[in-house]
C-alpha cells in the first residue's frame, strides 16, 4: 500500500492532556504510523524518560528540523545507524555524571547503539527557568555559546548526532513540580529543553535531542501514569539515545542523492493538538496546502481552527478518528464520503 | 550571544490571508532579533473587530536587535 506521510506534534511545554507528560503520546504516535505507513514526529512525542521505542516507520526528528521540513527547506535521509556524541552540561556533579555515563555504556552493551564519545561544555549552559510565563513554560539559557562550541567540537571527531544533557536548577518550584507529577500541570522545564535543541539544530544542523539531568526527588505515591515513565532510574537519557541512534540524517537541498530520502512535498497531512495551531510547522503546511487535522487534546493555547479562520481543517474527536482520516487519505477514500448528511455533486456553470 | 524571550501582541489584518500569516509573523520578529524559536499562542479580535484579530506571539530570540 502507498504511504502517505504524515507530521505528528504535540507542542512541548503546553499541558496537552496528551501527550504533555513523559512519552505519553508514543502509542497515539504508532497507531498514527500504522495508519499512515510514515509518521515524521519530534523527540518530545517519543521520549518517556527510560521508555521509548524504535518503530521502523517513526522518523525522530528534533523541533527545529521538523518544522525546517515542514516549509520545505529540507529532506530527510533513513540510516542504518547514527554515531552519537553526548553533551553535558559542565553544571552537572560528578555523581550524576556517572549515572549518565552510565546509561550510555548500557546503550552500547545491551542495545548496540553506537554512543562514541562525550563532551563536557567549558562553562555552565545557565539554565533559568521563567516563573512568570509558567503558563506556557519558559526559561532560557545564560552561555548559549558554549553548547555550541561543545556540539562543533563532537562534530569534528565525527559524530553524526547529538545528545545533550543539561543540568535544572534544584530549586524548581515544589509545587509546579509536585502538580506536573500529578498530572495536573504544565512541564516546568519542557520549553528550556525546547531552546536547547532548537540551539543545536539551528547552529550545527544534525539530528539531536535533549534528556535534562535533575537531583532524585521524593518519592510520590499521588503520581499520574502519564508522568510515570519519568520516575524510572536516574536519568532521562536512555529514550534519547534510543531515539537519535537511527534518526534520520538532516539532508540540506538541493538534494544531490535521493535514494533513501523523505521530501517534504511527499507530506499528505500534520496531526497537531487542536489549540495548538499557532507554531511554523503548521502555518507552513496550511501555506502549502496539507490536510491538517486538529484533535481535541486540552492545553493551555488559545490557536484554533475557528479564530484561525481556516475552514480547511479538520477538526477530529481523538486520535483513532484522526488515524481514521490518515487512513481514509491514504487509501483515497473522500473524507466527505464517509459523513452524512451526503450533499450532490456540485454543477460547475460556464 | 545572548538569548532573550519576548512575548508581545501583533495585528493581524483582515486583509492578511492566512496562508501569508507566517511570513508576516517572521518579518516582524526578525526585526527583533534572530530567531530561535516563536509560536502563536493566542488570538482574539481587536477593539475594532473588524479591522483585524490580535495574536500573541512568544518568542525566544538570540542578539536583540535595539530598534
Amino acid at each position: 500500500m502507498i504511504i502517505s506521510p504524515t507530521i505528528f506534534i504535540v507542542p512541548t511545554g503546553v499541558g496537552c492532556e496528551i501527550g504533555g507528560f513523559a512519552g505519553d503520546s508514543l502509542p497515539a504516535a504508532k497507531l498514527l504510523a500504522s495508519a499512515s505507513g510514515c509518521l515524521i514526529t519530534h523527540p518530545n512525542v517519543m521520549n518517556g524518560g527510560s521508555l521509548t521505542e524504535k518503530h521502523k516507520d517513526i522518523f525522530y526528528v528534533e523541533g527545529y528540523s521538523l518544522d525546517r521540513f515542514a516549509k520545505g527547506e529540507i529532506g530527510l535521509r533513513t540510516v542504518k545507524k547514527q554515531k552519537l556524541g553526548i553533551i553535558f552540561d559542565s553544571d552537572i556533579n560528578q555523581e550524576l555524571l556517572i549515572r549518565h555515563l552510565q546509561v550510555a555504556d548500557a546503550c552500547v552493551a545491551t542495545l548496540g547503539i553506537d554512543v562514541d564519545s562525550y563532551i563536557v561544555t567549558k562553562k555552565p549552559l545557565g539554565i533559568v527557568i521563567d516563573r512568570d510565563s509558567k503558563n506556557t513554560n519558559g526559561g532560557l539559557i545564560e552561555n548559549p555559546d558554549t553548547l555550541i562550541e561543545a556540539g562543533k567540537k563532537l562534530i569534528e571527531k565525527g559524530i553524526t548526532a547529538i545528545a545533550i544533557v543539561a543540568k535544572f536548577p534544584d530549586d524548581l518550584d515544589f509545587d509546579d513540580t509536585n502538580s506536573y507529577r500529578q498530572g495536573k500541570g504544565v512541564d516546568p522545564i519542557a520549553g528550556v529543553e525546547a531552546i536547547i535543541s532548537h540551539l543545536v539544530s539551528k547552529f550545527l544542523r544534525v539530528p539531536c535531542a535533549h534528556a535534562p539531568a535533575l537531583s532524585p526527588i521524593e518519592l510520590s505515591e499521588k503520581l499520574d501514569p502519564r508522568a510515570a515513565s519519568e520516575e524510572i532510574g536516574y536519568t532521562f537519557l536512555p529514550s534519547v539515545l534510543i531515539g537519535l541512534s537511527k534518526a534520520p540524517d538532516i539532508i540540506e537541498f538541493p538534494i544531490k542523492n535521493k535514494s533513501n530520502t523523505l521530501h517534504p512535498n511527499q507530506v499528505d497531512s500534520i496531526v497537531v493538538p487542536n489549540g495548538a495551531l499557532g507554531g511554523e510547522c503548521v502555518l507552513a503546511g496550511i501555506e502549502r496546502n496539507l490536510n491538517i487535522i486538529a484533535v481535541k487534546n486540552e492545553n493551555v493555547m488559545n490557536v484554533t481552527s475557528k479564530n484561525l479562520n481556516c475552514p480547511n481543517i479538520i477538526e477530529v474527536n481523538n486520535y483513532f478518528e484522526a488515524a481514521g482520516v490518515i487512513l481514509s487519505i491514504r487509501e483515497g477514500i473522500s473524507l466527505k464520503s464517509i459523513k452524512r448528511p451526503l450533499n450532490k455533486i456540485q454543477k460547475i456553470n460556464f | 550571544m545572548k538569548l532573550i524571550k519576548i512575548d508581545y501582541y501583533l495585528d493581524w489584518p483582515k486583509s492578511l490571508e492566512i496562508e501569508n500569516l507566517r511570513k508576516y509573523i517572521i518579518d516582524n520578529i526578525s526585526k527583533k532579533g534572530i530567531i530561535i524559536r516563536w509560536s502563536i499562542v493566542d488570538i482574539h479580535d481587536s477593539v475594532e473587530a473588524n479591522k483585524c484579530k490580535k495574536i500573541r506571539i512568544n518568542a525566544v530570540l538570540a542578539n536583540q536587535i535595539i530598534s
